[in-house]
């Protein structure tokens, strides 16, 4: 077991005072980007950056993950309280965190989520540490076929986000990837959808979509009625803020789940961590002995979703660190920051500097603690914003999208959209068209139509290369699983009816 | 007017003779607004970044520089938000890449080209490798260009957008040696080099810091390298020129330039500081983790660079089949 060797040399540097310190601050700053919807992890790190190169690598380096994987804590917050994603990994926990908060149990959300993170961040840290170089391997024999059918597995389960009516879920969700589709062609260069408009021309970012649809629509639709002034109920005493034992009961599969499932997808440099979160709510729906409740407050509904997007970080950690790829915008601008401070990122670098992975691997879990410790104290203080009037509370859920939205890009444009939007998820609302269909498609369009395109081009457009092939073969039988699943249901449903 | 100009020059001439070695009267008296089309952590962000640290601690400016992302149309919203916004700000300046000269010529939507701007200095040229797969039986450019002629449209390369350096390469390769192959996009770097790792795909173009590792580590094999004159770090792989390919480089440019409108003093202003700027250690250092080469060029001869350029640009993306809007 020389693995125990090095993550006690890797505990010595991560417990040194100075690294301590960095750890704290990353985990901190983290939670608190990760709190305000718009600015990310990515764009963090990138302004942090110039600060760092006068630190000693390690303590950079933690501190820089540190504020990666913190940003991961605190996205829920918004989320769960207000209907307000953050970022697109936290979408799913809008579905039910949000409907729990609702009902008054915001505050046992919250810990539902800081704990599902803290198991899942956890498991996430094991894994880099233990399974790492094979598991960069399996990743690589991922390419664009079997991304086309993860993707595929993904946008099945609108089966099971759908609302009432089935019709109603697949025309959100085509518009969704009609969105998806518009900007500029990766592989012809061609505008789409653009209206002769520059500013279309990236297509319309992710935050926009989702902070008008979830936000927006749902102050919009509460204006309506007199009932515009009623506070949302929240039980006093401290025990009915934090979750019960019955909650952790009823999430102890999700745990799991959502750790498993996020930190395998993290492995792949192609996927991210909103496919994982949606797939990790799609498994925990499908195995539930209560799939009807899903999407009216279940805390599995919460703990499944951001247990992946937790783990993913640990997961999207493996090709950065083993192989040298990023695989998402964060681990890209890591990767800069390590040639920065001159450590030549690269297939060799755990070989080259033990100190500084083991350190990291180290600091992740001693910072995983810290994020426990500092995220539960604050569950009850962020629950009393819920008791805020609806005449403070909705204007103040605008204002904090409109900066949201603003600061991503800083155009207005784009404010101008998510007013668009926001009008679309009100009228999705009145009309009883379920969001949650549109943003799946919103958010694996994009890399669904590239996948299939890019095995296209591989294979000189002969389409068996997406079932030759086992792993793609595999997923594309469980999606079509998936699909028909609901038709047997009927069908049995309609067999009992015809007997009695 | 001409002879308004004509007083200018006069006055600029005594001027510069008055002040032989510094700036021509001015100085910026606020922070300087340096942007960048990418959003944090792109390219031209992270080099913005950089040479904004740089300033910092080498103390070249009596100001701060700051870096504001301006994304969005590949470009074109950075590139129309100086000329409309901007134009005349003498404390507004602008990373620009080679995609903000070859993205107005194939989107109409992009209603601004860097003619419109001024052209303060050329920076950095970033030199790149064609690499393949360690165990690929191709020990050179000809190796892989003679299987691509016997298998036309089976070995596949993976790359960036049409249009991007990468593509640029790929059509004057094939242009010159009747060979064809596919150009797989991947939109993310990391995705590009798992293709390739994988076995996915049969040869790419990397940046020489990433291939230096991926040989060390026994992955990659370096079949040729695109530059002018062969790396201090790779003396034993030949350029595109020296493996038999008589196709013109295609370098990979970054510097920058001013909104339009700016004063001829501030011009010269900016030329000195970053003439000051590439001697100071922090930036040698800079393009030497990078290995990127050294490509300072001032006003003038970046002006005639962007033309040239421009014209080339056009020529291939129209052997390409690209359609090309101006």
């Amino acid at each position: 077991m020389e693995v125990i060797g090095y993550i006690s040399q890797g505990f010595s540097v991560a417990l040194t005072p100075v690294n301590l310190t960095w750890c704290f601050v990353g985990v901190f700053l983290g939670t608190v980007i990760g709190i305000l919807p718009g600015l990310g992890p990515a764009a963090t790190i990138a302004m942090l950056l110039p600060l760092t190169f006068r630190m000693e690598p390690t303590g950079a380096v933690i501190m820089l993950a540190g504020i990666y994987y913190g940003s991961k804590y605190g996205g829920s917050t918004t989320s769960i309280l207000l209907n307000v994603p953050g970022e697109s990994a936290s979408v799913v926990t809008c579905f039910d965190g949000y409907q729990m908060a609702k009902r008054g149990r915001g505050g046992p959300a919250l810990g539902i989520a800081a704990i599902a993170s803290f198991v899942a961040g956890t498991v996430g840290v094991l894994g880099l540490m233990l399974v790492a170089p094979p598991l960069a391997k399996f990743a690589l024999t991922f390419s664009s076929p079997e991304y086309f059918a993860l993707m595929c597995l993904g946008l099945g389960m609108v089966v099971l986000l759908a609302g009432e009516s089935m019709t109603k879920a697949l025309l959100a969700m085509l518009v969704g990837l009609w969105l998806a589709g518009m900007g500029t062609d990766l592989f012809t260069a061609t505008s789409r959808f653009t209206f002769g408009n520059a500013e279309l021309l990236d297509g319309i970012d992710f935050v926009v979509v989702a902070i008008g649809v979830f936000a927006l629509g749902e102050v919009l639709s509460n204006l309506e009625g007199r009932e515009g002034t009623q506070m949302l109920p929240v039980p006093k005493g401290l025990r009915n803020l934090m979750p019960t034992w019955q909650d952790m009961k009823d999430c102890r599969f999700a745990f799991v789940n959502g750790s498993l499932v996020g930190f395998v997808i993290g492995v792949l440099p192609g996927a991210g961590s909103t496919i994982a979160s949606f797939i990790s709510y799609g498994i925990e729906k499908a195995v539930s002995k209560r799939p009807e409740k899903f999407g009216t407050g279940v805390p599995e509904g919460v703990a499944a979703p951001e247990g992946a997007n937790n783990a993913e970080t640990g997961g999207a950690m493996v090709p950065l660190l083993t192989l040298g790829i990023p695989g998402s915008g964060t681990t890209a601008i890591l990767l800069a920051a390590f040639i920065l401070w001159g450590l030549r990122p690269g297939p060799l670098m755990i070989q080259d500097n033990p100190t500084l992975f083991w350190g990291l691997v180290a600091s992740m879990y001693i910072g995983n603690v810290m994020l426990l410790v500092l995220n539960l104290p604050l569950v009850p203080l962020f629950a009393q914003i819920l008791r805020l009037p609806a005449y403070v509370l909705y204007p103040a859920i605008f204002g904090l999208s409109v900066v949201g939205v603003y600061s991503v890009s800083s155009s207005l444009f784009d404010v101008w959209m998510l007013a668009v939007f926001g009008l679309l998820g009100y009228g999705m609302r009145r009309l009883d068209y379920p969001a949650a269909p549109l943003i799946l498609g919103f958010v694996l369009g994009d890399s669904m139509e590239r996948a299939l395109r890019q095995s296209l081009m591989m294979s000189q457009g002969d389409l068996s290369i997406l079932v030759s092939r086992p792993i793609s073969a595999t997923m594309l039988f469980l999606t079509v699983l998936i699909l028909i699943a609901p038709l047997f249901r009927k069908a049995n449903a309609w067999r009992v009816r015809a007997i009695t | 007017m001409k002879s308004r100009s004509r007083t200018l020059i006069i006055g600029l001439v005594l001027a510069a003779a008055a002040f032989p070695a510094h700036s021509q009267g001015f100085t910026p008296s606020k922070p300087i607004e340096f942007y960048t089309h990418t959003g944090p952590g792109g390219g031209g962000d992270v080099f913005a970044r950089a040479i904004s640290a740089a300033m910092d601690k080498e103390k070249l400016l009596p100001v701060r520089m700051q870096v504001i992302n301006k994304t969005g149309g590949g470009g074109a919203t950075a590139m129309a938000f100086l000329v409309n916004e901007k134009k005349g700000d003498t404390h507004t300046i602008a990373v620009y890449t080679g995609l903000w000269i070859t993205n107005p010529l194939m989107r109409k939507e992009a209603k601004v080209t860097l003619k419109d701007m001024t052209p303060l200095v050329g920076l950095v040229r970033e030199p790149a490798m064609i690499v393949v797969k360690s165990d690929a039986p191709y020990k050179t450019l000809k190796d892989f260009i003679d299987a691509a002629k016997q298998k036309p449209g089976q070995l596949k390369q993976s790359a960036g957008s049409i249009g991007a350096r990468d593509w640029v390469l790929r059509q004057l390769l094939m242009t010159n040696t009747g060979a064809n192959w596919a150009y797989i996009s991947f939109p993310g770097g990391g995705e590009r080099i798992a293709a390739l790792l994988g076995g996915h795909v049969d040869m790419m173009l990397v940046e020489p810091q990433e291939a230096g590792e991926h040989i060390r580590a026994g992955n990659m094999r370096v079949i040729a390298q695109v530059t002018d004159t062969r790396l201090a770090a790779f003396p034993d792989i030949p350029t595109i020129k020296e493996s038999g390919f008589d196709i013109p480089n295609v370098p990979q440019v970054r510097g920058v330039v001013g909104p339009p409108g700016i004063p001829p003093e501030v011009v010269a202003y900016y030329e000195d500081l970053f003439a000051r700027f590439i001697k100071t250690p922090s930036w040698q250092k800079y393009l030497q983790d990078n290995l990127f080469e050294d490509g300072f060029m001032r006003s003038a001869e970046l002006a005639r660079f962007f033309d040239q350029h421009a014209v080339t640009t056009r020529a291939i993306l129209k052997e390409g089949g690209v359609k090309v809007v101006r």
